[in-house]
């Protein structure tokens, strides 16, 4: 493969991943007020927010150190990075590490690990709490997504996402319906990452529960537009490594611009699909105690040891 | 007449389905979507036994098929929703030795062990990647899972549907490997009606006459005539 491919995708992953992100957002928003019987805001409410947000100055509390600053952009670093891993329009063939599952989760990780400290070095009482219990939650799911991730690569015989899309494009569901289980571990991992219900509430601010909102209480202006496109983006990619796994219908294997069109509107559908399911999903349950969680991790843990199970033995 | 490669897929699709509801049986605090998630479990095993009527062409896979429908997918779901509803219990909070997160982990073990010892007892038997052979062990781990069932809830509801959805484990296992006499299947049915209107009277209490036991339930509020 030419490096010109290689560096094409790169623009077109992030570009697609920067673009389409903040649409998903505004949808589940829009979803969660329909169920509730409100209107809900525009589609393009996002935007308009994080457009808004990066034109405006960022104010720091005078009890912060450069650790606050640094965070965002740290951050945002992190889950850029993390996004060339997952391959959202077109698949090339993997360079160096880029697409290493394992790399993918330590990127995630690492972002989490700067917004935490973000949340910490305000000194403000909901960051603290807001990075503890991310903090927490993120030691708890920590064994459950190494195990999810192995149950994908025994599963594809392989730890690289860019091949995962590609033996996923040549098979079928109903061929592998471990790719069922797999889906339901990936589903409960993206709602623990994001901290959508019944993990924590997006949606609430000041209140004693909140988990992944109140780390960033104390951003302002640009820096919090790049958390809440950061988030936005960690949201699209756990989206992407669901739909383009279990549904990869659409994605393009070679690099031409009507595959790369048709991939980005089959892309957009899809996730909006899932989307409108998670939306749907949250407003059915209500948000679990902080105790209770590891309830739900189990039952991901359980269907991943399934699938190494089934996967190592037949 | 559907395509063999296509049967046996789509029968592997509904044993992952019949997991993930066996799953979400041990795991649920919820009375009334238990039942809702053993009625779709049975209904399940009906597809699976009208797909294997497909390969191997036995009418008892038919009959066993009705058979399942008709009671384990209307008729004992019914009755045991019609429980739950006169008696104001909701949910299933009270566990002995083992919580759900404990019997999660150990049904893996559980399906590791069915599965190494199926290795070790059918060695040359059967292939191990024998679409049989996988359903065989997903069967025995049902009902060994439905038996934990049994001894770690407390409430007499739950015990009978652990005891159901270890029924449901007999039933796969022998429709994949042993085929019981479907006149066996049938009385094994009626069993388990007859045990679903019994634990009407367990549920409160064995040593009351019906006209003690009746107004026992109205002394202690656990039945609504007038339901909203």
């Amino acid at each position: 493969m030419s490096s010109i491919e290689f560096i094409l995708y790169l623009v077109i992953n992030t570009a697609v991943v920067l673009l389409v992100a903040p649409l998903f957002m505004s949808l589940l928003k829009k979803v969660k007020a329909k169920t509730q019987g409100r209107q809900g805001p525009p589609l393009l409410q996002t935007y308009y927010m994080i457009a808004k947000l990066f034109q405006k100055e960022a104010i720091c509390s005078p009890n912060s150190s450069w650790i606050m600053r640094v965070a965002p952009y740290m951050n945002m670093a992190a889950i850029l990075v993390a996004a060339l891993f997952v391959p959202l329009v077109f698949v090339p063939g993997s360079v160096g590490g880029i697409g290493n599952i394992i790399l993918f989760l330590y990127l995630l990780t690492l972002g989490r690990f700067f917004m935490a400290l973000g949340g910490l070095d305000a000194g403000s009482a909901f960051g603290g709490m807001g990075s503890s219990r991310e903090m927490s939650i993120a030691a708890i799911i920590e064994p459950t997504t190494i195990i999810v991730f192995a149950a994908l690569a025994f599963a594809f015989k392989s730890l690289n996402i860019f091949d995962m899309v590609f033996a996923s494009a040549a098979t079928s569901v109903l061929a592998t319906p471990t790719l069922i289980l797999i889906a339901i571990s990936l589903f409960i991992i993206l709602i623990v990452e994001t901290g959508q219900v019944p993990v924590d509430n997006p949606e609430t601010h000041l209140e004693l529960t909140m988990i992944h909102e109140g780390m960033y209480l104390e951003q302002s202006g640009r820096n919090l537009a790049l958390m809440e496109l950061s988030s936005a983006v960690k949201f699209t990619l756990l989206m992407a490594l669901i739909t383009n796994l279990i549904f990869p219908i659409g994605i393009a294997l070679t690099l031409t611009v009507a595959g790369i069109m048709i991939a980005v509107v089959l892309f957009v559908i899809k996730a909006s699909v899932l989307t409108v399911i998670i939306g749907l999903f949250e407003s059915s349950i209500a948000k679990t105690r902080f105790f209770q969680l590891p309830n739900l991790f189990t039952m991901a843990f359980f269907f991943s040891t399934l699938i190494i199970i089934i996967e190592v033995f037949t | 007449m559907i395509d063999p490669i296509i049967v046996t897929d789509l029968i592997r699709v509904f044993l992952v389905f019949i997991i993930i509801t066996a799953a979400y049986i041990i795991s649920t605090r919820n009375l009334s979507s238990l039942v809702t998630v053993y009625a779709v479990q049975s209904l399940a095993l009906v597809f699976i036994a009208l797909l294997l009527f497909q390969i191997e062409g036995s009418t008892t896979l038919l009959a066993i098929a009705a058979l399942t429908f008709t009671t384990k997918v209307l008729i004992i779901p019914h009755f045991i929703g019609t429980i739950q509803e006169k008696i104001r219990i909701k949910s299933d909070i009270q566990f002995h030795f083992l919580t759900p997160i404990k019997s999660l982990f150990l049904s893996v073990v559980l399906m590791l062990v069915v599965y190494i010892t199926f290795v070790e007892i059918m060695d040359g038997a059967s292939a191990p990647d024998d679409l049989f052979f996988f359903g065989a062990v997903i069967g025995i781990s049902m009902m060994l899972m439905g038996m934990m069932i049994i001894f770690s809830r407390k409430r007499a509801l739950t015990k009978v549907l652990g005891f159901l959805s270890m029924e449901n484990g007999a039933l796969l296992f022998g429709l994949f490997i042993t085929e019981l006499p479907f006149m066996i299947e049938f009385l094994v049915v009626i069993d388990l009606i007859i045990l679903v209107l019994l634990t009407t009277i367990l549920i409160v209490g064995l040593d009351s006459t019906i006209e003690d036991y009746h107004e026992r339930l109205q002394r202690f509020h656990l039945w609504e005539d007038d339901l909203p």
